[in-house]
């Protein structure tokens, strides 16, 4: 395995790993969306880096890239939808305050 | 010997790490959506470095946008948008820590022990890179492009209907 595509992947570990880290520590709603990026992100990394050096020749390791992509545009509009209709409703984005939404 | 293509890479990937932790360790709302605006640079940057072209411009054009929006909505929706009251916006973080840890490590471990086969040869250039990106949109992943298509306008139709102010009755208070 070459020293580049090594260095990507820890890069896309240390990414995903921050991002679960934000996802799960952070109360307000956009901050946790931020973490969910951050993880996507350490998604896109490896697909470009497993693109690159593993299969350059493929283009449709690239498509995997624009899914991801759109996944990451779909988040955010329906994230901040949510957002915008519960503020909306209690005055805040807070989850610590969203304990009605527990089972 | 470490190639410049792989200083470069290991340079951006810092930077974004540096940034990705940033984002989570500032109080100001505006500091940490510019944090995470420089953090996907970084990782568009990154791209560039990796041969792909299209790809790295496209992630800084729509991070850019992405991350603008977000920056008006969290000082729109937060309690203390510049960090001045010191705020406790946090929860459970040993938890969280140790989570992030975990994943950090099982995700490392995997990128070491795998065996992932010889390295491809060199990529055609971006003109190339592009043209044969859009036969395969457009040829063999169509049906996945479409659907991602379909999917990104119904969460947008989905998301204006969950934020749009319903409709008072004449009869309501």
């Amino acid at each position: 395995m070459s020293i580049e595509l090594l260095s990507a992947l820890v890069t896309g570990a240390a990414l995903f790993g921050v991002g679960v880290y934000g996802a799960l520590s952070q109360t307000n709603l956009v901050m946790i969306m931020m973490g969910v990026e951050l993880m996507l992100a350490g998604a896109l990394v490896n697909l470009v880096a497993f693109w690159r050096f593993l299969h350059p020749d493929t283009p449709a390791g690239q498509m995997f890239v624009l899914i991801v992509m759109t996944v990451m545009a779909v988040e955010m509009a329906v994230g901040f939808g949510v957002a915008i209709a519960r503020f909306r409703a209690r005055g805040s984005v807070e989850m610590e305050e969203a304990s009605e939404l527990k089972g | 010997m470490i190639s410049a293509q792989g200083l470069f890479i290991a340079f951006f990937g810092l930077a974004a790490v540096c940034f990705g932790v940033a984002v989570f360790r500032t109080s100001s709302m505006v500091r940490s959506a510019l944090a995470l605006l420089f953090s996907q640079t970084a990782i568009g940057a990154m791209f560039l470095s990796m041969q792909a072209e299209f790809l790295g411009v496209l992630q800084i054009m729509m991070m850019a946008t992405e991350m603008s929006i977000m920056a008006i909505f969290m000082v729109m929706f937060m309690m203390d948008p510049g960090g001045l009251g010191k705020m406790e916006m946090t929860h459970q973080k040993g938890l969280s820590l140790i989570s992030g840890s975990i994943a950090f490590m099982a995700a490392v471990a995997v990128a070491v022990f795998v065996d992932w086969g010889p390295g491809g040869a060199s990529p055609p250039d971006a003109a190339r890179q592009t043209r044969e990106l859009g036969i395969e949109l457009l040829g063999r992943s169509m049906l996945i492009f479409e659907t991602a298509g379909i999917t990104i306008l119904t969460a947008m139709i989905a998301a204006t209907a969950v934020a749009i102010q319903p409709l008072k009755r004449s009869g309501d208070r």
